[in-house]
């Protein structure tokens, strides 16, 4: 055997530095990237852990969905750059955030529920309750309802008591 | 003009206003958001010449307000000649249509996932009228149709479960329940009559030993007086009748749910086998599990439990009140005060206790599965060496399970002493009012123990019909889960006249196939392929790139979503399905192998095989060789404790299973893959000998496997992009070339690591 090395030895991960990148918005409200020369129209970018590391380790694609290359911190980008890729990101993971819960009503295993979110008023149904109501952590609930739209509280404390009592049920 | 909603009036006289009148418009249907994410309906629309946008103005957007009557609109129309095309993007949660022309490319709407079906259909039709191409009825088939229920129109909660949570209302599944009755009648009507015996008996006790025992055989002037030693008789006498009854009632209790279960059981496994492929990937195989498990289970508490004690209970509640007023009446009335305050407490507290039961089921099943993952994986545990850092995550779930048996422990310790306080409060009041009614005389002591007795016997029923609700919404649920499963539809239906295929020659033809798992995202595109009898065909691409998603076509596991797959000029949809599949064999990468012994594995597809048929199949397959070297023979036991083969061979018996059942088309899905090169010479030549008169259809990653093929079909990203024979397909330098190349790189590099 000989001397050991790192896995960075065998592959690399190709992570965009600001000065080497440039992110822009089109006319029509998709992200442009400009790397190596290239400009790539339509970029999407990923969260790779979206729930342990958020706004890091993201993954850059080009239209057919290969990787450009991956940001390692938004931190390091300018103000501009960070509100842009932000944005995408924003509409890539569309979790609204559930302010108030109104009305709760159980029918046959499903849950119709009225809420209201960050993002206007909503109906949505879920289906069963320990698979579409997920605790993470002791303050963070996740909600999936029957379609696959995701909702959010982020601290179950900030709820009105109205609302708390409601979705507590639903907590074991 | 297509819709699938009601259009606002206000979205028509803006179209108007514009010159649109709603007919001419090919489509016009709803997103549920706006561009910035905010909840509100914007409205899409086209015609010959346009597509119009209908959205809420950007104030009405940003103050994250939906756009109520009165709000104001804006008007967008693009040009369908500038339109390139409109793709959608599917992302977590929501989607968007992304519009691009000539010169440029913007985000025309987003939607979220409810509306996903919808604005997908609508990007196709844009497509096609931007391309000139003319508009089938096929391209306006409401999306909504199969996910609606057909009585009231609603959409169905969820539209992989067609359940209309209005239209099947709670009584018609108890009806359908109780139908069930019938078969265990004389069961039930036993139990019943046993039940209320008991019952009968049980309220016969207090008077017998209170008024009976105290007034007319103890007191002085008493009916009885002094006929002790009868009365003590009789007492036992009741006491053994009563326990002969319970007897017999646990027995015919014990049969008939053991039969309730095996019955329905039977009912659901057989509704499952019945399904496609499809509804069994779209759900988890453990939930499967749970509900032919705890479904039947929880259906059978309501044969077992709930409709016998229901009605054994209302009687027993009705019976003793009766008996009180009856005994004196005011002493009842008091007595009942105190219930309405233990009725409210339990209502208020038994729920909470019931959460910490559920929630200490959840923890024990999250233990449970640490200790699943960790037994049956413990030879990854033990080969990283992980033993310690298993042993902290199971601490970890072990102390949830802790904490909560502790909560559970210390609400029970203040519940139930409560509880009895509660309900011994009546009895104070009894012992306070009876007891001053006894010193005047105006109550005999007998009735006095009477109605103590009464009282204790009124708590147990009281406390059962607290939480009736939560039984009864439970078992309906069940049952409603189960009949579901019983009245699912396949997803690949047999035609109402199937075209019988008694001997097919094995003709394939793929005509313009297009086959999405889910909306929007095809795995598949514009496939053409025609397949002549006895041709052996290779299919080569990444994987992920579809092959294995046209051989579930074929053998018709799900159906195409556009275009037809006919087999000698047959459409499989409408071809019977039995004839079809007894004439495709599949042999795949992981063989599956059912419990039992080899012969029987062989012979799986056709019972009734002779042994000489067996292992002329086995010799075909290079496999008589070593099962004749196993102590046990053809009869060696597979599976579970039994014999454990190697993946090789493993994969020759299944080869020998694919042989007997001596199928006209064969399909090979990675049926190499997982074997050493020597076993795979091996069974290379066992599956020539299986080629030979039969239509052939091979996925292989090693491309040397399918050299022989008449043809190979190179398949990226869901189309079909090269088709030929290996060396025309060499000569080309194109996709399957560069395949080649890369492989036989790999392969340098492997000898060079040798």
């Amino acid at each position: 055997m000989s001397e050991q090395k790192g896995l960075e030895a065998y592959a690399e991960i190709r992570f965009l530095a600001p000065e080497e990148c440039r992110f822009e918005e089109s006319p029509g409200g998709l992200l442009v990237l400009h790397v190596d020369g290239e400009r790539y129209e339509s970029v999407a970018v990923h969260r790779a852990f979206p729930f342990t590391y958020g706004d890091d380790y993201l993954s850059v694609r080009d239209k057919e969905g290969n990787e450009i290359g991956m940001i390692k911190t938004l931190k390091v980008f300018d103000e501009q750059t960070q509100t842009l890729i932000r944005k995408e990101l924003e509409r890539r993971y569309f979790v609204p955030t559930i302010t108030r819960i109104d009305r709760i009503k159980e029918e046959f295993g499903y849950g119709y529920w009225e809420v209201q979110t960050d993002r206007g008023p909503r109906r949505l149904t879920i289906r069963g309750v320990h698979e579409s109501v997920i605790p993470i952590g002791e303050e963070r609930v996740l909600i999936i309802d029957v379609d696959g739209n995701r909702y959010e509280i982020p601290r179950l404390s900030d709820l009105d008591p109205k609302s708390y009592k409601l979705i507590d049920q639903y907590l074991v | 003009m297509h819709t699938t909603e009601p259009i606002p009036a206000q979205v028509e006289s803006l179209l108007n206003a514009h010159g649109v009148q709603l007919p001419s418009l090919h489509l016009l249907l709803a997103t549920d958001m706006t561009l910035t994410g905010h909840y509100s309906e914007s409205w899409l629309g086209v015609d010959d010449k346009y597509v119009y946008m209908i959205s809420p103005s950007p104030s009405y957007e940003q103050n994250g307000r939906s756009a109520g009557p009165g709000a104001s609109l804006r008007f967008e129309t693009y040009p369908l000649a500038d339109i390139e095309e409109v793709r959608s993007v599917n992302m977590m949660g929501n989607g968007m249509l992304v519009l691009r022309t000539k010169q440029t490319e913007f985000v025309l709407c987003r939607y979220s996932n409810t509306r996903a079906k919808q604005l997908g259909q609508f990007a196709k039709i844009v497509n096609k009228l931007a391309k000139g191409e003319a508009l089938e009825a096929e391209d306006f088939e409401d999306p909504r149709a199969e996910v609606a229920c057909p009585k009231c129109g609603q959409l169905y909660p969820d539209q992989n479960r067609k359940v209309c949570p209005k239209c099947v209302d709670r009584r018609s599944v108890f009806l359908r329940v109780l139908s069930f009755v019938p078969r265990y009648k004389t069961q039930i009507a036993l139990i019943l009559f046993f039940m209320l015996a008991g019952v009968a008996l049980n309220a016969l006790n207090p008077y017998i030993q209170g008024v009976i025992l105290f007034d007319e055989v103890l007191a002085e002037d008493g009916k009885y007086h002094g006929r002790l030693v009868e009365m003590v008789f009789v007492i036992a006498g009741l006491q053994l009748v009563s326990l002969l009854t319970s007897i017999m009632h646990a027995r015919i209790n014990a049969q008939m749910t053991a039969e309730v279960v095996r019955d329905l059981k039977v009912e659901v496994y057989a509704a499952m086998q019945r399904l496609s492929l499809g509804f069994f990937t779209k759900r988890q195989t453990g939930s499967l599990m749970t509900r032919v498990n705890d479904d039947a289970m929880n259906l059978q508490y309501f044969f077992h439990d709930g409709l016998p004690f229901f009605i054994v209970n209302c009687l027993q509640i009705i019976a003793i009140v009766t008996v009180m007023l009856r005994l004196n009446w005011q002493l009842a009335l008091v007595l009942l005060v105190p219930a309405p305050a233990i009725v409210w407490f339990v209502a208020k507290v038994y729920p909470k206790l019931w959460k910490i039961f559920t929630r200490r089921h959840m923890k024990n099943r999250a233990l449970n599965a640490v200790l699943n993952d960790t037994l049956t994986g413990f030879r990854v545990v033990k080969a990283f060496g992980r033993e310690d850092a298993e042993i902290d995550r199971f601490e970890v779930r072990n102390l949830d399970v802790y904490d909560v048996s502790l909560a559970e422990g210390r609400m029970k310790a203040i519940l139930f002493p409560t509880m009895s306080m509660l309900m011994s409060l009546g009895g104070f009041v009894v012992w306070a009012l009876g007891g001053a009614q006894v010193l005047t005389g105006a109550l005999t002591f007998g009735t006095l123990m009477t109605f103590i007795n009464y009282l204790g016997m009124l708590y147990g029923p009281l406390e059962f019909m607290t939480h009736i609700v939560d039984w009864w919404t439970h078992c309906m649920n069940a049952a409603q889960r189960i009949f579901e499963l019983l009245d699912a539809q396949s997803d690949v239906p047999e035609a109402a006249n199937p075209v019988r295929l008694p001997a097919i020659r094995g003709e394939v033809e793929i005509d313009n196939v297009t086959f999405e798992y889910e909306p929007n995202k095809p795995v598949l595109r514009d496939i053409n392929l025609h397949i002549k009898p006895g041709e052996m065909i290779g299919l080569v691409g990444h994987s992920g790139a579809g092959k294995s998603t046209i051989t579930n076509l074929i053998s018709r596991l799900y159906d195409v979503t556009e275009g037809a797959i006919r087999i000698d000029g047959v459409d499989v949809r409408d071809a019977s399905v039995a004839d079809l599949r007894r004439q495709i064999g599949m042999v795949l990468q992981e063989p599956y192998l059912f419990q039992g012994s080899i012969a029987e594995n062989i012979a799986y597809a056709k019972p009734d095989a002779t042994p000489e048929e067996i292992i002329l199949a086995a010799m075909m397959a290079n496999a008589h060789y070593f099962i004749v070297n196993l102590p046990d023979g053809y009869d060696t036991v597979i599976g579970r404790r039994g014999h454990n083969l190697s993946g090789g061979e493993r994969q020759r018996i299944s080869i020998a299973r694919a042989l007997l059942h001596n199928p006209r088309i064969l399909i090979l899905d990675e049926a190499t893959a997982s074997v050493d090169t020597e076993t795979e010479r091996n069974i290379q030549e066992a599956l020539e000998r299986l080629f030979e008169g039969r239509t052939t259809i091979a996925i292989a990653h090693r491309l040397s496997t399918l050299r022989d093929a008449d043809r190979l079909v190179v398949i990226e990203k869901g189309q079909i992009v090269e088709v030929g024979t290996h060396a025309e397909l060499v000569k080309k330098r194109g996709v399957y070339y560069n395949l080649l190349q890369k492989q036989r790189e790999a392969l340098k590099i492997g000898v060079k690591i040798a």
